[in-house]
C-alpha cells in the first residue's frame, strides 16, 4: 500500500475526518501536523453551526493541543469561581470555591459559544493543512469486506477513500451503528440537556455574579429545580451573555413524560435565580443529548480503518461536566495512532488497537471507570435530588433559625426530622450502595 | 405516593430501550409549556423534504397513551392532532438532537436522520 507519497490525488486522502467538533478537529490538526492529508466533512455551514453544550472548555487539555489557545481563540471568560448548589422551591444551599489562580495562565477553564470555539479550532486545523469540506452530510461508510475504506457523502460523485476513518460524528453514532461498533444508544445512558443564552448588559454580569472585569462563574445545580428527575441545572457566564440550562436523564424523564423545557422554565422561576437573570433578553434555545454511559457505554473504539473519538465514543465524565476536553484528547490520540499505523502501513484493527492503548493510560478511561456505575446509580437512586437536599436544606433551616427552642432542643428536632424522611437502614443502603458505586 | 412517583417505582430497574417500556396509563395532555417563541431565536434553513418520519401509525393512534415525544422532544417538533388521531412532524423547527432516536419515542416508532448537508439547525451561539 502507497501511504507515504507526499501528491495525494483528489478524492483520496490518507485519513476522513466525520464531524467538524472538538474530537473531530483535534484528530484533524494533529494529522495535519503531523504531515498527513487529511479532509474534515462538516454537515454544517460552518464547523460548529451544530454545536452546543453548555459552556464550559477546560484549559489544560486543551493546550495540549494547540498551546497557549488563550491568546488566539474566540473564549468568553476565564472562570476563577465555581458554585454546587443544592436547591429546594424555596432555599438554596451552596458551597463555592473560588481562586486567583484560575485567573492566570494558564488558567483552569473558560466559557465559549461552540459556534464560534469550533469555527476557531477549524480555521487551527486548517492552517495546518487539513481541508475541511461543509455542507456535506456523510450518508455511509464504504466497506471493503469487514475494512472500512471510505465514506458515501449526500454531494453527487460524493464518495471519498482513504486509509482510515475517524468518525467524530457526534452523540448520535449513525455510522458507528453501520460500521457495527455502537448498538445504539439507550435512554438511560443518555441525558438530555436544553439550554438558553440570554443576554445582560457585561456590567450587570459582573455586578449580579460578583465578577472581576474578565472572569466567570460556572454553577451547577441540583434538587427540587428537576422536579425529583435526577439530573442538574446549571449557570456559566459569558462575556455579554447567561447560558442557563437544565439537563436530565432521558430514561427518566421519559417515564414521566417529563418535559425538558418546562424544567428549564421552573428552574429560571426559582427566586435564587430569577435575580441573577432578570430583565434579560433571551437570543438562543438549544438542546443536545450527553452520553452519559461511561466506561460501559463506550462503544467499540476502533476497527479495521475505522476509529471513533469523542461523543461518538460516549466520552464525557458527567460527574465532573467534562466532554470537550476529552474529545479533544481522544481526538489526537486517534491522531497518533494514525501517524503511527501510516509509518508501518496497516491500518488494521490490531495496528489501532495502539489508540485503545493510549486511552486507557490516558486520564479519559482512567476518569470514565472510576465513574462508570454513576448514571444507573443516580437513576436508581432518583431521591438524591428530591430527599436529600431538602433534608440538607432543612437542618440547615433549623440550626440558622433563632427561636425559642435550645440548641439541644433543635438537635433532637433535627435527628427525628431525619429520621422521619426515611428510615435508617435506608439511609445505610444509600451509604453502602454509594460506596459501592465510586470504588 | 403520587402517580408520578407510583410510576417511577414501577419503573425501576434497568434493561435496554426495547426490552422495558415506561407505563403508559394515561392519556395524552398538551405540554405545560410552549417552545414557540424560543424556537423563534434559533435560525433554520429547512429543507424540503422532512428528515423525520413515524414508522408505524397505528402505534401512535392505537399503542402509545401519553403520546410520549409530544413532550420529550425538546423542540416540540411532535403534535398529537386529537381530531385527526395522528401525529404531525413540524420538522422544519428541529433541534437535531436525536431525542426522538434514543428512547424520546419508547415505542421506537420515529425514524430519524440529519437533514441533507447546508440544511437545518444553526446555531449562532450554541
Amino acid at each position: 500500500m502507497n501511504t507515504a507519497t507526499n501528491t495525494p490525488t483528489p478524492g483520496r486522502f490518507d485519513a476522513i475526518v466525520v464531524g467538524g467538533g472538538p474530537a473531530g478537529l483535534a484528530a484533524a490538526y494533529t494529522l495535519a501536523a503531523g504531515g498527513a492529508h487529511v479532509v474534515v466533512i462538516e454537515r454544517g455551514d460552518w464547523p460548529g453551526s451544530k454545536n452546543m453544550m453548555g459552556g464550559l472548555i477546560f484549559s489544560q487539555p486543551t493546550a495540549q493541543v494547540i498551546p497557549e489557545f488563550w491568546k488566539e481563540a474566540p473564549l468568553e471568560r476565564h472562570v476563577t469561581r465555581r458554585e454546587m448548589w443544592l436547591t429546594t422551591g424555596e432555599s438554596v444551599l451552596k458551597a463555592a470555591y473560588e481562586s486567583t489562580d484560575f485567573g492566570a495562565e494558564p488558567y483552569n477553564s473558560f466559557t465559549v459559544y461552540r459556534s464560534r470555539f469550533d469555527k476557531w479550532l477549524a480555521e487551527q486545523a486548517r492552517a495546518k493543512g487539513a481541508v475541511i469540506i461543509t455542507e456535506t452530510l456523510v450518508e455511509d461508510l464504504l466497506m471493503e469486506g469487514n475494512r472500512v475504506v471510505g465514506v458515501r457523502t449526500g454531494r453527487p460523485q460524493g464518495d471519498l477513500e482513504a486509509d482510515v476513518v475517524i468518525l467524530a460524528e457526534g452523540v448520535n453514532p449513525f455510522l458507528a451503528e453501520k460500521a457495527g461498533l455502537s448498538r445504539g444508544l439507550k435512554a438511560e445512558s443518555l441525558a438530555i440537556a436544553v439550554k438558553e443564552v440570554l443576554a445582560l448588559p457585561r456590567e450587570k454580569v459582573e455586578d449580579r455574579f460578583n465578577l472581576e472585569e474578565g472572569t466567570g462563574a460556572a454553577y451547577e445545580i441540583v434538587g427540587e429545580i428537576t422536579n425529583g428527575i435526577p439530573g442538574t441545572g446549571f449557570i456559566y457566564t459569558n462575556r455579554d451573555t447567561v447560558s442557563i440550562g437544565v439537563g436530565v436523564i432521558l430514561k427518566d424523564m421519559v417515564d414521566r413524560a417529563g418535559e425538558a423545557y418546562a424544567l428549564l422554565e421552573r428552574f429560571k422561576a426559582q427566586p435564587q435565580v430569577r435575580r441573577l437573570i432578570q430583565g434579560a433578553s433571551p437570543r438562543e434555545y438549544s438542546a443536545h443529548l450527553i452520553p452519559e454511559g461511561g466506561y460501559r457505554g463506550m462503544p467499540k473504539l476502533y476497527g479495521n480503518g475505522v476509529l471513533v473519538v469523542g461523543d461518538a465514543a460516549g466520552m464525557v465524565n458527567a460527574a465532573f461536566t467534562e466532554g470537550a476536553n476529552l474529545a479533544l484528547l481522544s481526538g489526537r490520540m486517534a491522531a497518533q495512532t494514525v501517524l503511527k499505523a501510516r509509518d508501518c502501513g496497516s491500518f488494521e484493527a490490531l495496528t489501532l488497537s495502539h489508540y485503545g492503548e493510549l486511552l486507557k493510560k490516558s486520564v479519559i478511561m482512567k476518569d470514565l471507570k472510576t465513574f462508570e456505575k454513576m448514571t444507573p446509580f443516580l437513576s436508581s437512586h432518583p431521591h438524591f435530588f428530591s430527599i436529600y437536599p431538602e433534608l440538607a436544606s432543612a437542618v440547615v433551616k433549623e440550626l440558622l433559625t433563632v427561636d425559642s427552642l435550645s440548641k439541644a432542643d433543635k438537635m433532637h428536632l433535627i435527628i427525628k426530622l431525619v429520621k422521619s424522611q426515611r428510615p435508617t437502614r435506608k439511609y445505610l443502603k444509600d451509604l453502602y450502595d454509594g460506596w459501592r458505586a465510586f470504588s | 405516593m403520587s402517580d408520578e412517583e407510583r410510576d417511577v417505582e414501577q419503573n425501576a430497574g434497568t434493561g435496554s430501550r426495547h426490552d422495558r417500556l415506561p407505563i403508559d396509563n394515561r392519556d395524552w395532555t398538551a405540554p405545560k409549556h410552549s417552545v414557540t417563541a424560543q424556537l423563534g431565536l434559533v435560525k433554520f434553513k429547512p429543507d424540503e423534504d422532512a428528515h423525520l418520519s413515524v414508522k408505524n401509525k397505528s402505534v401512535c393512534r392505537d399503542t402509545c397513551r401519553r403520546k410520549f415525544c409530544t413532550h420529550t422532544c425538546p423542540a416540540q417538533v411532535y403534535r398529537w392532532e386529537e381530531e385527526e388521531k395522528t401525529i404531525t412532524i413540524a420538522f422544519e423547527g428541529c433541534l437535531e438532537c436525536g431525542t426522538c432516536r434514543s428512547g424520546g419515542c419508547p415505542y421506537d416508532n420515529i425514524e430519524m436522520r440529519y437533514p441533507r448537508g447546508g440544511f437545518g439547525l444553526q446555531y449562532r451561539f450554541g
